[in-house]
C-alpha cells in the first residue's frame, strides 16, 4: 500500500507531538531520529500502542530521554448513558460515538499528547475521559519499566564475554 | 583485534573464514540458518505467516476481496503480491515510494506464483465473468539480515496454506452474492514452491543462504525456485559473475534437498500444530 494516506500522516503528526518533550533533543544536535512505526494488526488502541512502543524503542536504543511516554485509548459507548470505556477493542472503537488517545509522561506527570474526536457531549465528559486515561497510562507504567529492566539486563549479560 | 580487521578489511577477513570451508557465524558453506515459521497469527488476515531465517523475519498477511475477473480471462481470479521494505528492517531503506530492491522482489515473487502455479486461478472464480476472488498477499520485511527472497517465497507458502475463503453463492433472483462466513474451506495448494539462494564470492564459491553481510560482499547472487516434484519454477541471477553449466547444476540438486526439508519437516508439522489448535478451540467453542 502506498505510504503517506491521509490517516497515517496525522497519526504519524501525533506520534511525532507526544515524542518530542520527553526526548533529549539537544543531545543530539545535527541528527534525525527516524521512528517508524508498523501496525500489524489493529485490534484497538492502535495509536496508544504505537506511541507507548515509539517511546519503548527510543529509551531500547539508548536515546537520551527525559520520561517514557505512555499511550491510553478511550472510546465512548454511544447509548442512553453514554460511558467511557479504557482500551477499547476494535469492535467497541468501531460503535463508538467518539474516542481519544492520551499520552503521558509518567514520571514528570505531564501529558505529552491528546488527540480525539466525535461527539462527546459535555465538557465534563471529556475531563472525566482525559482523567480515566491518564490513570490508565499510570498503571501500565511499571510494567514497561521493568521491560526495559529485564532488556538491559539481557544486554549486559549477553556483552559480558 | 579481529573486529578492527573486520572493519578495515572485511573482505579479506571473510577470506580466512572461507578458506577453512566455514563461515564467521559458524555455519558451514552449504548450512541454512535455523528457520522459524508461526502460521495464522494475524486474526484480521485471511491467513498469515510469519518467517525467520535466521535474524531475517518477513511477515506475510493476506486478504480476500471481490473483484470482476478480467475481461480477457472471465474464469480466472487475481494474486496480487506486493513485498514493502520498510526502513524499520535496514538503515538502507528510506521511506516514500518502493524502491528498486522492493519491486524486484515483488516481480520476483510474482513470478514465482505464476510459473509454479501455485494456485489454479480458476479456483478462485465464483461466477465466470461476474464475480472472483481476489488475493492481495502483502509481504513485510520487519528485519533484513540477507536472503530476502527465500524468507519471501516460504512466508508466501505457509500465509497461502493458512488462507480459508468462505463459501459465496450468487442469489439468481437478486444477482447478488451471498457470502456463507460460517462454511470456510482452506484454498488447494497445487505445488509448493521453495526458493534457496547462493551468493557467489570471488567468481567461483558458492555460499548458501547468505546474511546482509555475506550479500555485500558477494560477486553475485542466484535463486532457485523449485517444487516438491523437482520442477524448476523460477531461476533468479540479477548479473553478477557468471556461472558454469556445472555450478547451475550443482545448485539446482542443492536445491531440491532444501525444499524437502522445508516442506516436509517444517511446514507440515506447523501446519498441522495449528490445526489442532484451531479444533482444540472450535471445540471449545462448539
Amino acid at each position: 500500500a502506498p505510504p503517506g494516506g491521509g490517516e497515517e500522516r496525522e497519526l504519524a503528526l501525533a506520534l511525532q507531538e507526544a515524542l518530542e518533550p520527553a526526548v533529549r533533543l539537544g543531545r543530539y544536535p545535527r541528527a534525525q531520529l527516524e521512528v517508524s512505526a508498523l501496525l500489524l494488526e489493529d485490534g484497538g488502541s492502535a495509536l496508544a500502542a504505537a506511541l507507548t512502543a515509539a517511546a519503548l524503542a527510543l529509551a531500547d536504543a539508548g536515546v537520551e530521554m527525559y520520561d517514557l511516554v505512555v499511550g491510553c485509548g478511550l472510546s465512548l459507548a454511544p447509548g442512553p448513558a453514554p460511558t467511557w470505556l479504557l482500551d477499547p477493542t476494535r469492535l467497541e472503537e468501531e460503535r463508538a460515538a467518539a474516542g481519544l488517545t492520551v499520552a503521558l509522561m509518567p514520571v514528570l506527570n505531564q501529558v505529552a499528547g491528546l488527540l480525539g474526536s466525535g461527539e462527546g457531549g459535555l465538557i465534563e465528559s471529556w475531563a472525566e475521559a482525559v482523567r480515566l486515561g491518564l490513570e490508565g497510562c499510570q498503571r501500565l507504567y511499571p510494567v514497561l519499566q521493568q521491560s526495559l529492566v529485564r532488556a538491559a539486563r539481557r544486554r549486559g549479560a549477553a556483552a559480558q564475554p | 583485534m579481529a573486529a578492527g580487521f573486520k572493519t578495515v578489511e572485511p573482505l579479506e577477513y571473510y577470506r580466512r573464514f572461507l578458506k577453512e570451508n566455514c563461515r564467521p557465524d559458524g555455519r558451514e558453506l552449504g548450512e541454512f540458518r535455523t528457520t522459524t515459521v508461526n502460521i495464522g497469527s494475524i486474526s484480521t488476515a485471511d491467513g498469515s505467516a510469519l518467517v525467520k531465517l535466521g535474524n531475517t523475519t518477513v511477515i506475510c498477511g493476506v486478504k480476500a476481496e471481490f473483484a470482476a475477473p478480467p475481461t480477457d480471462a472471465p474464469d480466472k481470479g487475481y494474486v496480487v503480491p506486493n513485498v514493502d521494505l520498510p526502513p524499520l528492517c535496514s538503515s538502507r531503506f528510506r521511506s516514500g515510494p518502493p524502491g528498486e530492491e522492493a519491486q524486484v522482489a515483488s516481480q520476483f515473487i510474482a513470478d514465482v506464483i505464476e510459473n509454479s502455479q501455485i494456485i489454479q486461478k480458476e479456483d478462485l472464480c465464483i461466477s465466470p465473468g461476474k464475480l472472483a476472488w481476489v488475493l492481495y498477499c502483502d509481504l513485510i520485511c520487519l528485519d533484513y539480515d540477507g536472503n530476502i527472497l527465500d524468507a519471501c517465497t516460504f512466508a508466501l507458502l505457509a500465509a497461502l496454506k493458512n488462507v480459508q475463503l468462505p463459501e459465496v453463492t450468487i442469489n439468481e433472483e437478486t444477482a447478488l452474492a451471498e457470502v456463507n462466513l460460517k462454511k470456510k474451506s482452506y484454498l488447494n495448494i497445487r505445488t509448493h514452491p521453495v526458493a534457496t539462494s547462493f551468493a557467489v564470492f570471488d567468481d567461483t564459491l558458492l555460499i548458501v543462504d547468505p546474511t546482509g553481510e555475506e550479500e555485500h560482499l558477494a560477486t553475485g547472487t542466484l535463486t532457485i525456485v523449485m517444487d516438491e516434484e523437482g520442477k524448476l519454477c523460477c531461476l533468479h541471477k540479477p548479473g553478477g559473475s557468471g556461472l558454469t553449466g556445472a555450478k547451475l547444476q550443482d545448485c539446482m540438486s542443492r536445491a531440491v534437498t532444501t525444499v524437502y526439508f522445508k516442506i516436509h519437516c517444517i511446514l507440515e508439522k506447523c501446519m498441522l500444530m495449528c490445526h489442532q489448535h484451531f479444533m482444540k478451540n472450535f471445540k471449545s467453542m462448539a
